[in-house]
């Protein structure tokens, strides 16, 4: 089922004929206002016709010039695409292979140091506290601790103080 | 004129040349481009109004037809095939253009409410004696009045009047049916003849 504005449509580009024409005039109510509006789209189109037929393309061999340079720049795009993409894949699989390989490498180190002879390691930790007692009674004071893991020896070495703070009491 | 033989040999040049495209012979398409650019170009400027952008969207629309030309199957002829892509690029252009400009889009039926169906056209301005107008003002007129279709109403009266094509060559160059294309047509005519009718009456 057509719809009022098909058959205008039609109607007006004569598209229209026999029981389809005749019903759809019957059923238009002002036929001279229709007719005049018919004139007028026929007569819009002659315009539109006349002036915008004679648009032409000026330069048309550079058009086709510039046309042929971008087919190539196209056909050849395909081929950088699929140099970028492998180029693409390549950095983060060589970034994967590194990381890899890093962590390879760290849980190695951890194994084995912490499989290590203890007979190997050097005779004292050097863990150092440089640490001050009292300042005020004690300006110069300092801490060390030795310890010979081997001989389980804790050696604790102090210099400068002044007196043995009261906690410091042996008890 | 044409004859029927010409005609005839005609087409069968243009099936051999899309056929060769298809091969990858860039001369051959060189050729159908030589043979419908001042035809898509002007389709094109009548719609967007700026020769510049009509040249850009002309190259776009010629180079999808060359990426795409594999899928041509010589159903209708280069001509409209080739209209579809170029209501593609240029209809899609003008409603990037609308959203960037307006912050709005084209909507056919927002449109369609402003013409009422039945209305007789009234003219928007005092007649004009055609004399008295300058041909560039004439073209002025129109290009705004055209200015004020959506993109499918623009092609769709574009085709038909200046083109010429038929409703089926319209709707398949546009992707949509017979009855839309009747209908598009008939509310940008009522459109253009409220906008146009001071000018057209005086010519």
């Amino acid at each position: 089922m057509k719809t009022f504005e098909e058959k205008w449509t039609a109607w007006v580009d004569g598209q229209l004929s026999g029981r389809e024409l005749s019903e759809f005039e019957a059923s238009l109510p002002d036929t001279a206002a229709a007719e005049a509006e018919k004139a007028g789209a026929l007569k819009l189109g002659e315009l539109l016709k006349r002036e915008l037929s004679a648009r032409t393309l000026t330069n048309e061999e550079f058009f086709s010039h510039q046309l042929r340079e971008n087919i190539v720049r196209e056909s050849s795009a395909p081929s950088r695409v699929r140099e970028a993409r492998s180029t693409w894949w390549t950095i983060p699989r060589l970034l994967w292979t590194g990381a890899g390989s890093l962590a390879v490498f760290l849980v190695f180190t951890v194994l084995v140091m912490h499989e290590k002879n203890p007979a190997e390691e050097s005779q004292y930790l050097t863990q150092i506290l440089n640490a001050r007692v009292d300042p005020v009674v004690s300006p110069d004071a300092s801490v060390s601790i030795f310890e010979a893991k081997q001989d389980r020896v804790t050696v604790l070495w102090t210099e400068g103080l002044q007196s043995l703070p009261a906690d410091y009491a042996a008890k | 004129m044409q004859t029927e033989a010409t005609l005839a040999q005609a087409d069968v040049s243009e099936l051999d040349l899309v056929r060769r495209c298809q091969a990858g012979d860039t001369e051959a398409f060189d050729e159908l481009v030589t043979r419908n650019r001042t035809r898509v170009f002007s389709m094109i400027y009548n719609m967007v109004h700026s020769e510049q952008d009509a040249w850009d969207l002309a190259q776009d629309s010629f180079l999808k037809a060359w990426k795409s030309i594999e899928r041509f199957r010589g159903q209708s002829s280069f001509y409209t095939w080739i209209y579809r892509i170029v209501m593609n690029v240029t209809i899609d252009w003008l409603r990037k253009k609308h959203v960037k400009g307006a912050g709005a889009e084209f909507d056919d039926a927002t449109l369609l409410k402003e013409v009422d169906p039945a209305s007789k056209t009234v003219p928007k301005a005092e007649a004009l004696p055609y004399e008295t107008m300058e041909r560039g003002e004439i073209r002025a007129r129109i290009d705004q009045a055209i200015a004020q279709l959506s993109p499918e109403q623009r092609a769709v009266i574009l085709m038909k009047e200046v083109e010429g094509m038929q409703y089926h060559e319209i709707a398949e160059a546009l992707g949509c049916s017979i009855g839309t294309v009747m209908s598009r047509l008939f509310y940008a005519r009522k459109k253009l003849q409220n906008l146009l009718r001071d000018v057209y009456e005086n010519i």
